[in-house]
C-alpha cells in the first residue's frame, strides 16, 4: 500500500471539515462555491478508495500511527465504499441543488430576504459536518469513535431541520434532537457494556472476543433499540413524518437519503462485524418482522396522505423496513449473502431516489406555493422536468426494472424464497404494490392537462435540473449492478457463503 | 470501613437525587439541585481515582451546564417582564404565553403522560434496570488490558500523563472531532438566531457592588489556576480542557456581572477565536501526513512541542466557545440591531 | 462487594430514572435535564469501570472528557431550541403528536 494510497482515506473526512471551518469564518457569499469545491474533492477521493479496494483489497489505516486496540483504526471493505459512494453522489446532487435553492429564495420570493443569507451561511456549515461524520462514520473501526460521529451527525442534522423557523418545524426539529441524542446514548451505554465485558473499542477486536453473556446481550439490546430509533424503524418512526416533511427541502433530501442510511449502516456493521449475526437467531426475526410491519404500515398511511412531503415522508417509513428484512433472511446460510446485499443496495436505491423525489418535491412546493395534493392539477405541464424526476425516483421505489430498487428487490425476494419464508416475498411484493399506489396519488393529479395562462412563478430550473439527474440516476442504477455487487463482496462478512455457494 | 460506608451512601445519592430532579415541581430548584447532581458525580469520579474529569465534570457538567439552565428558565420565565418580540407575534401566541407564565415562580410544568402510559412503562424500564445491573455485576475479567498498553506506550506518547496521553495522542482523532462538535454546537446554536442574554445579565449587573469586587478578584486567580491546569496537564491531571473550562467560566463570570460587554455579534475576532483551535489541530494533523504517512502520528522528535501548541490554541478556542454557547450572540449585526432595538446602544 | 460495584449500580439506577423520566416528562427542560444527566450516567459506569483492575485506565477517562464537551455541546443547542420554540409558539412543551401542517404558504 503506498503513501498516497491509503491516505486518501483521510479526504473524505478531512475536507469537509476544513470546509466547515472555512466556511464559518469567511461567510455567506463563498460558502457554496467552497460546498461544491468540496463535494468534487470527495467525488474524486471516494472514486479513488473505491479502485484501491476494487484493485488490493481492504484498507485499514492507523490514525495517529497507533494500533488497535489502543488507536483508532480506519477501516474500508466493500460495504464502507459502497456507502461512501452513495453519500458521494447523493451529497454532491443535493450541494448543487441548495446553491440554487438559496440564490432563488432571495431573488424570487418577493418579501424581504431576511435571514436566508444567513441560513445559507448555516447550512453550508452545518452540512459540510454532516458530510464529514457520515463519511467518518462508514469508515470507523472503533466503537466509542462511532459515537462521536453519530453525535456529529445528530446535531447537526437536527439543526438543519431548525433552520426552517415555521413552529411545526421547530416542534419537529427538537422531537428529533431528543430522538437523535437519545439514540446516541442508548448507543453509548451500550458501548460502555462492551468496554466493560471485553476491554477493547476496535470492532474488528470486540468480534474475535465476543461471546453471548448478561453484558453483551444487554449492548445488543441497547444497541438496536438507539439505532432503530434513529432510523425510525416502525413503531420508533412517530418523529419521522413531521421532521422530513417540515424541514427546507434540501435537509429533507439528506435527511431521508443519507442520515437514516448511517444509523441503519452502523447497525448492520455491529451485527455482523461484532454481534456474530445478533448472538443467535431470534433478534434477527423481531426485527425482519418488524421490518414487514413498517413495509406495509408506511406504504398505507402513504397512500392516505394529503400533503406531498408527508407524503414522501411515510413513503421512507415504508423503504426502512425494507432494509430491516434482511436482518431475518442474512444468515450463514447459501442464501446469506443475496439478502444482506440485496439491503444494502436497496439503501443505495432508495437514498438516490428519496434524496431525488424531495428535491423534486422541493422544486415544485417552491413553483406553486403548496403542497397540497389535491391541488397539483397542471404541474406536469409547468414543470415537467420535477415531475418527471419524481416520476422516475417513484418507479425505483416501486422496484421495477431497470431501476436499483429492482435489483435489491429481486435479491431479497429470492433469499426469502430460497429460506422457504415466502411469507416475506409477499409483503416485499405488495410494498411495491402499494408504492405505485402513493406514487400515482401525486402523478395522477400532476399529469392532467389544465387550460394555463402563462403564469409568474419563481425560476426552480436548476432545482429541477438536479433533481431529474439525481433521479436518473438511480433509474439505471441496475446497470451497475455487477461492479457494485463485486464491490460488496469485498470484505464481506459473508464470505464463507460465497465460497460454498457460488457455482 | 468508613469509606466504603461513603462510597455506598454516595452510589446511592445519585439516583435518588436524579429522581429529585425530574420530580421537583419548581424548574429553578429542579437545576439547581441538578448542579448538586453533577458536584456528587464529580466527587464520586474523585472517589474513582479520576481527577481529570471530576475536575472538567465540576467546570462543565454542574457548573457551565447549570448557569446554561438556569439562564433558560430564567429566560422562559422572566420574559413576561422583558418582552423583546411582542411586534411580531401574533396576539393569540401572547394571550398563550401569558396564560402560561401567570405564576412566574413555578415555571409551567406538570404536563406529563397519562398515568396509564407511565404505569406500562415501568415494566420495560424496570427489566432493562435490572439487566443492566445483572450486567454490570457480572462483568468477566476482559482479555484486553488496555491500561497496561497505555501505560507501556506513555514513554513514546511525548507526555507523562496517561489521561493526556489518550487526549493527544493514542486517541487524538476523537478529541479532534470532539473539537469539532464544539465548533458545530456554536454554529447550530447562532442559526436559531436568539439573540443575545438578556434578563439575568442586566439584573446582575445594576446594583451589586459586591459582585463586581469578587469577579474582579476572581479574575486573575482564574487565569493563573487556567493557565497552570494548562501547563500541569502535560505531567498530571489537567489539560486544555479543565484549563479551557476555568476560562470558560470566567468568562461567563464576566459577562453575567457586566463588567465585559457580550462578544461582538458578528465580530470575524471572535469566530476566528472560536475556530482556531480546531484549525491548528487538524492543520498539524495533516501537516505531519508529510512527514510520517499517517493523519495525526507526530515525528517523535516534535511530539511534546506539537502537543503543547496544540493544547494552547484548543485553551483558548474552548474557553471561548463555551463561553460563547453561554451567551448565544446573534450572527448578524443587522438583524441583531433589527429586532432586538433595545440593544442598540450596546452593539456599536 | 467493592465500592466500585456501588459505582456500577448505582450508574445503571440513575440512567433508568432518567430514561423514564425523559419519556414521561412533556416540559423541555425536564427533558434536557434528563437526557444530560443520563450521559452522566453512562460516564460514571466508565469511571467504574476503568477503576477495575491494577492500573487505572486512561482509557475510560479521556471518554468521559469528550463525553462531557459533546453533552455541553448537545445541552447548549437543545436549550437554544426550546427556547427559539418558546419564542415562536409560547409553549414550552412538545404537542402529543406533531400536527400535520396544513399552512397554506410552503416556501419548499
Amino acid at each position: 500500500m503506498g503513501l498516497i494510497g491509503s491516505n486518501w482515506l483521510v479526504v473524505p473526512i478531512v475536507l469537509p471539515l476544513a470546509t466547515a471551518t472555512l466556511a464559518m469564518l469567511v461567510g455567506r457569499r463563498s460558502a457554496p462555491y467552497l460546498g461544491l469545491l468540496t463535494a468534487s474533492g470527495i467525488l474524486l477521493s471516494v472514486a479513488a478508495i473505491g479502485l484501491t479496494v476494487l484493485e488490493e483489497g481492504t484498507i485499514r489505516y492507523q490514525l495517529g500511527g497507533w494500533e488497535a486496540p489502543l488507536g483508532i483504526n480506519l477501516y474500508a471493505d466493500g460495504l464502507a465504499v459502497f456507502m461512501l459512494l452513495m453519500t458521494a453522489i447523493v451529497g454532491a446532487a443535493v450541494s448543487a441543488y441548495a446553491v440554487g435553492y438559496f440564490t432563488s429564495r432571495q431573488d424570487e420570493s418577493g418579501r424581504v430576504a431576511g435571514d436566508s443569507g444567513d441560513r445559507s451561511g448555516s447550512f453550508w456549515v452545518l452540512w459540510m459536518f454532516l458530510w464529514a461524520s457520515l463519511n467518518g462514520l462508514f469508515l470507523s473501526a472503533d466503537a466509542f469513535n462511532l459515537y462521536v460521529t453519530l453525535e456529529i451527525m445528530g446535531l447537526s442534522a437536527a439543526g438543519l431541520v431548525t433552520l426552517e423557523r415555521r413552529q411545526s418545524a421547530l416542534s419537529s426539529g427538537m422531537r428529533y434532537l431528543f430522538v437523535t441524542l437519545l439514540g446516541s446514548l442508548a448507543y453509548l451505554m451500550g458501548v460502555a457494556l462492551l468496554y466493560g465485558a471485553l476491554g477493547a473499542l476496535d470492532l474488528a477486536t470486540l468480534g474475535e472476543l465476543m461471546y453471548p453473556g448478561a453484558a453483551t446481550w444487554s449492548a445488543l439490546a441497547l444497541i438496536t433499540l438507539g439505532m432503530a430509533l434513529k432510523t425510525g424503524l416502525f413503531p420508533l418512526h412517530f418523529w419521522m413524518p413531521a421532521a422530513y416533511s417540515n424541514a427546507i427541502s434540501p435537509a429533507s433530501a439528506l435527511l431521508a437519503g443519507l442520515v437514516g442510511k448511517a444509523s441503519f449502516y452502523l447497525l448492520l456493521r455491529l451485527w455482523f462485524d461484532v454481534f456474530d449475526g445478533g448472538l443467535g437467531p431470534g433478534p434477527g426475526q423481531v426485527l425482519g418482522l418488524l421490518g414487514a410491519a413498517a413495509i406495509v404500515w408506511g406504504a398505507v398511511m402513504a397512500v392516505r396522505q394529503r400533503r406531498l412531503k408527508r407524503l414522501l415522508a411515510y413513503s421512507s417509513v415504508s423503504q426502512i423496513g425494507y432494509l430491516f428484512v434482511l436482518f431475518s433472511l442474512a444468515t450463514t446460510a447459501s442464501w446469506g449473502f443475496d439478502a444482506w446485499s440485496g439491503g444494502v443496495y436497496h439503501a443505495f436505491s432508495h437514498a438516490c431516489a428519496k434524496a431525488a423525489m424531495f428535491m423534486s418535491a422541493g422544486a415544485i412546493v417552491r413553483s406553486v406555493g403548496h403542497d397540497d395534493l389535491d391541488r397539483m392539477q397542471g404541474v406536469g405541464q409547468q414543470m415537467p422536468l420535477a415531475v418527471a424526476g419524481f416520476a422516475l425516483g417513484g418507479v425505483t421505489l416501486m422496484g421495477l426494472p431497470p431501476t436499483g430498487g429492482f435489483t435489491a428487490k429481486w435479491l431479497l425476494v429470492s433469499a426469502s424464497l430460497e429460506s422457504g419464508q415466502w411469507w416475506i416475498a409477499v409483503v416485499l411484493l405488495a410494498g411495491g404494490v402499494l408504492a405505485a399506489l402513493y406514487v400515482l396519488r401525486f402523478l395522477n393529479p400532476a399529469l392532467i392537462q389544465v387550460k394555463v395562462g402563462p403564469v409568474a412563478r419563481p425560476a426552480t430550473q436548476n432545482l429541477e435540473v438536479t433533481a431529474f439527474v439525481l433521479a436518473f440516476g438511480s433509474f439505471f442504477l441496475a446497470l451497475l449492478s455487477a461492479p457494485l455487487l463485486a464491490l460488496l463482496r469485498i470484505g464481506t462478512p459473508f464470505a464463507s457463503v460465497l465460497l460454498v455457494g457460488t457455482p | 470501613m468508613l469509606s466504603l460506608f461513603f462510597d455506598a451512601v454516595l452510589a446511592l445519592a445519585l439516583p435518588l437525587l436524579a429522581w429529585r430532579v425530574l420530580t421537583t415541581r419548581d424548574l429553578y430548584r429542579a437545576v439547581i439541585l441538578f448542579i448538586a447532581f453533577g458536584l456528587l458525580v464529580a466527587l464520586s469520579w474523585a472517589r474513582l481515582d479520576a481527577p481529570d474529569i471530576a475536575l472538567a465534570e465540576a467546570a462543565i457538567g454542574a457548573g457551565l451546564t447549570g448557569a446554561l439552565f438556569l439562564n433558560t428558565v430564567g429566560g422562559l420565565v422572566g420574559r413576561k417582564r422583558s418582552p423583546s418580540r411582542e411586534s411580531d407575534e401574533s396576539r393569540e401566541v401572547a394571550e398563550r404565553r401569558e396564560a402560561i407564565q401567570s405564576s412566574p415562580g413555578e415555571p409551567v410544568d406538570e404536563v406529563m403522560r397519562p398515568w396509564w402510559v407511565r404505569l406500562a412503562l415501568t415494566v420495560p424500564i424496570l427489566a432493562l434496570g435490572l439487566a443492566l445491573g445483572w450486567a454490570v455485576v457480572s462483568f468477566p475479567e476482559p482479555a484486553i488490558d488496555l491500561a497496561q498498553q497505555a501505560s507501556d506506550n506513555l514513554e513514546a506518547s511525548g507526555v507523562d500523563h496517561g489521561v493526556t496521553a489518550v487526549l493527544l495522542n493514542f486517541r487524538s482523532y476523537d478529541t479532534l472531532l470532539e473539537i469539532g462538535v464544539l465548533l458545530l454546537a456554536v454554529v447550530a446554536v447562532w442559526s436559531l438566531d436568539l439573540g443575545r442574554v438578556r434578563g439575568g445579565q442586566a439584573a446582575l449587573s445594576k446594583g451589586l457592588p459586591v459582585l463586581h469586587g469578587l469577579v474582579r478578584l476572581l479574575t486573575p486567580i482564574m487565569i493563573i489556576v487556567g493557565g497552570y491546569l494548562l501547563w500541569a496537564g502535560a505531567k498530571q491531571p489537567g489539560g486544555a480542557f479543565q484549563a479551557g473550562a476555568v476560562l470558560g467560566a470566567l468568562g461567563v463570570l464576566l459577562v453575567l456581572s457586566g463588567l465585559v460587554r457580550p462578544p461582538l455579534s458578528d465580530g470575524s475576532g471572535l469566530r476566528i477565536g472560536l475556530a482556531v483551535g480546531f484549525a491548528v489541530f487538524l492543520g498539524i494533523g495533516t501537516a505531519v501526513m508529510l512527514a510520517t504517512g499517517e493523519l495525526l502520528n507526530y515525528p517523535p522528535a516534535s511530539t511534546y512541542g506539537l502537543i503543547i501548541i496544540i493544547e494552547l490554541f484548543l485553551t483558548v478556542s474552548i474557553a471561548l466557545t463555551l463561553a460563547a454557547l453561554f451567551v448565544t450572540a446573534p450572527p448578524r449585526k443587522e438583524q441583531g440591531s433589527k429586532e432586538h432595538s433595545e440593544e442598540k446602544g450596546e452593539e456599536s | 462487594m467493592s465500592p466500585v460495584t456501588f459505582y456500577l449500580l448505582s450508574s445503571v439506577g440513575i440512567f433508568v430514572v432518567c430514561l423514564y423520566g425523559l419519556i414521561v416528562h412533556a416540559h423541555l427542560i425536564r427533558k434536557i435535564l434528563a437526557l444530560n444527566m443520563m450521559g452522566s450516567a453512562v460516564f460514571l459506569l466508565l469511571t467504574g469501570v476503568a477503576r477495575r483492575g491494577e492500573l487505572t485506565d486512561p482509557v475510560p477517562h479521556a471518554m468521559v472528557l469528550t463525553g462531557i464537551v459533546v453533552a455541553v455541546s448537545a445541552t447548549a443547542f437543545a436549550l437554544a431550541v426550546a427556547r427559539r420554540l418558546y419564542e415562536e409558539c409560547g409553549r414550552a412543551y412538545l404537542p402529543e403528536e406533531d400536527p400535520e401542517d396544513l399552512s397554506e404558504e410552503r416556501e419548499g
